[in-house]
């Protein structure tokens, strides 16, 4: 049993709100991904589930249960720390068995515990090593192995790749959806990390100065994201936004006035009066392509070109948008830097947004468009 | 440094002849000036008495010997109980001390309270204060305690010295131990002090042998002037004061003096080598990162 409620729960330094009324709900076994830029208040909500700070208002469920008054250990919770938090003096065994020595389980249960955890994360042989001799990837494992003897319902882990470099990011990242499945305990992960967030997690949980900005399956938040902040954080390059004023509403979709050019995107219509309104047309570079034709037709002069063989990325200046306009071609492209070229995206591809920043939801189908 | 460095490959590392030997000429002066006393002092402890008195001044003992480490014990025949005597009271005081300054320190690393910075600064005033200034009021409330003329007289006044700059030398120390190590040792359920028994101590213990060492030295240093002041009793005396013993009324035994101060030492020599065996640095590697 892992299934955790947030009730508009709070948190405040001072009088400074870091945390400012979150609701959630984690299903039991699921892999929940708190993402957000750095200062948002991810750690500070994961510190509040794992009992490591007091939570200023709000309740915190688990299975039902209020927690809000109840040490870490007693809530069933186990977290893994940015820094590893390893005893240094201690062997990799006496690490991870330190939860056990705790609460004086005996010897036999211990070993064989330990072991297990060993062997679930390939430490047999460095069990009798100090961290000191580890790798960091190693480090991060015996970490893991401390949080999974004391079996609990709940894993909280605060960034726990940041500290490695990108290939063993990506192995890790692996293991631990690996570890999940094997486990079917729910977990919580924090990360800064979009890639991570997207490859891992069942449900992205996007927080933004302390507010839930959007909650949902991975590709739900990359196709329908509900605001500009949601749309600029998940996806890599970040979605163009380029202005464009409202012209009229039919059953096909919002016709807009972008660029001088006029086009129909399939979204809902916005409750308020659609004609003459300031909104934001969101593209991502990846649903950018090469010529002209299709519903709406730039010409651009990349500054700069990024061949990477699997694509090529440009970016250009396009006037009324603040950021450069950045473009993802599939392949290596003959693309080359201050020479003008066309480009082209579809309607259906695009997002509107109001003057508030809230998404215009788009009809069903768009995920499927290629 | 890449004098000391077995393989010298780093271009930052690489250094002119000259600078070479500026680097161990400065290191030589360094050692003259803190070795010589000792030098002249072992040499003179060589040289047989009639020599020392001679004109001019010889540096090199002629028929140098032993032999005043043997005759020192004759003339003060009570010298072994003064080397004990000191030893015993920097033992006690240093043992005392540690035990109340590895709590405190530990408390005033981690936990805020209100007013902490104000009971550190004060802290460190106390031990800015020179002894010799509190030794009449000392003496008064050594008197009303009872202590004069006990072991305690010396040892007492000694911990309420040294306290002050352990505490501060310990807490640098225990500051620098991360607190997630704390705050993962209470997710796993440990209490207080089960954390700090099992983790922060063996982790801050290189801190607290530092803090041993000093406390000794300074322990065997300061108990001069308290033995002079709370003490009149021979067998209490501590070291310092036997050494003076070797002053006669007509002359000064030099030879068999510096005999008995590196006699005396070695017992406190004998526990800072044992004591720095346990000094292992970057003991917290690995903790976090
Ligand atoms: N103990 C604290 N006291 C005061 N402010 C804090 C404390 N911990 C965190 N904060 C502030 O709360 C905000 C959120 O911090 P944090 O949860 O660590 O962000 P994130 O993990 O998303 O990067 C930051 O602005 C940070 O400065
Ligand atoms: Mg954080």
């Amino acid at each position: 049993m892992g299934q955790l409620s947030l009730k508009r729960v709070v948190k405040t330094f001072g009088s400074i709100e870091v945390v400012k009324g979150v609701d959630l709900d984690v299903q039991e076994g699921e892999f929940v991904v708190f993402v957000g830029p750095s200062g948002c208040g991810k750690s500070t909500l994961l510190r509040m589930i794992a009992g490591l700070e007091h939570t200023s208002a709000g309740d915190i469920l688990i299975n039902g249960e209020r927690v809000n008054d109840l040490p870490p250990v007693k809530r069933g919770i186990a977290m893994v720390f940015q820094s590893y938090a390893l005893y240094p003096h201690m062997s990799v065994f006496e690490n991870i068995a330190f939860p056990l020595r705790v609460e004086k389980a005996p010897e036999d249960v211990l070993k064989r515990k330990v072991q297990a955890a060993a062997d679930i994360l390939h430490l047999e042989n460095r069990l009798q090593q100090k961290p000191g001799q580890l790798s960091g990837g190693q480090r991060q494992r015996v970490a893991i192995g401390r949080a999974i003897v004391r079996e609990p319902k709940i894993f909280l882990f605060d960034e726990p790749l940041s500290n490695l470099d990108a290939a063993l990011r990506a192995d890790m990242r692996i293991e631990l959806t690996r570890l999940h499945k094997q486990l079917g305990a729910t977990m919580i992960y924090v990360t800064h990390d979009q890639i991570e967030a997207m490859t891992m997690a069942d449900r992205i949980v996007v927080l933004n100065f302390g507010n839930i900005a959007q909650v949902g399956a991975p590709l739900e938040l990359y196709h329908r994201p509900e605001n500009l902040f949601v749309a600029g954080f998940i996806g890599n390059p970040r979605m163009n936004i380029l202005p464009a004023t409202g012209v009229k509403s039919g059953p096909e979709g919002v016709t807009v006035d972008c660029l001088g050019q006029r086009l129909t995107v399939p979204v809902a219509p916005p409750r308020t009066g659609i004609e003459g309104a300031a909104l934001s047309l969101g593209i991502r570079p990846e649903h950018i392509h090469l010529g002209d034709g299709r519903d709406l037709r730039l010409n651009l002069t990349p500054t700069v070109v990024e061949q990477l063989g699997q694509h090529t990325i440009g970016y250009a200046t396009v006037e009324g948008m603040e950021p450069t306009f950045c473009f993802v071609l599939p392949g290596s492209r003959p693309v080359h830097d201050d020479r003008p070229l066309d480009v082209n995206f579809r309607a259906r591809d695009c997002h509107l947004f109001d003057a508030d920043g809230q998404a215009l939801p788009r009809r069903p189908g768009v995920e499927d468009s290629d | 440094m890449a004098l000391f460095r077995k393989e010298n490959t780093a271009m930052i590392d690489r250094y002119s002849w000259w600078e070479i030997v500026a680097i161990y000429a400065g290191i030589a002066a360094f050692l003259f000036f803190m070795l010589s006393p000792f030098i002249e002092g072992f040499l003179v402890s060589l040289k047989p008495l009639a020599q020392l008195f001679s004109s001019p001044y010889t540096f090199w003992p002629e028929n140098g010997s032993f032999d005043a480490y043997f005759t020192m014990w004759d003339s003060v025949p009570g010298f072994g109980r003064y080397i004990f005597n000191s030893f015993l009271i920097s033992t006690v005081a240093t043992v005392i001390v540690l035990l109340l300054v590895v709590p405190a320190a530990y408390a005033f690393a981690r936990f805020n309270y209100q007013g902490m910075g104000l009971v550190l600064g004060g802290f460190l005033a106390i031990s800015m204060f020179s002894g010799a200034v509190l030794l009449i009021p000392l003496f008064r409330l050594m008197r009303t305690l009872g202590l004069l003329n006990t072991y305690f007289a010396m040892i007492v006044p000694g911990v309420a010295f040294l306290i002050p700059s352990a505490i501060w030398l310990l807490r640098t120390y225990m500051k620098r131990i991360p607190l997630e190590l704390n705050e993962a040792a209470y997710m796993d359920g440990a209490s207080q002090f089960y954390t700090f028994r099992r983790v922060i101590l063996p982790i801050a213990s290189p801190g607290i042998i530092v803090v041993a060492i000093t406390t000794f030295i300074g322990a065997y240093a300061q108990q001069f002037v308290f033995a002079l002041s709370f003490n009149s009793k021979t067998e209490y005396m501590p070291l310092p004061v036997g050494l003076f013993a070797y002053f006669g009324r007509q002359e000064v035994i030099w030879n068999e003096l510096m005999a008995a101060s590196f006699v005396g030492i070695t017992p406190a020599l004998i526990i800072i080598f044992f004591l720095q065996r346990y000094l292992v640095g970057g003991l917290t590697a690995g903790a976090v990162k």
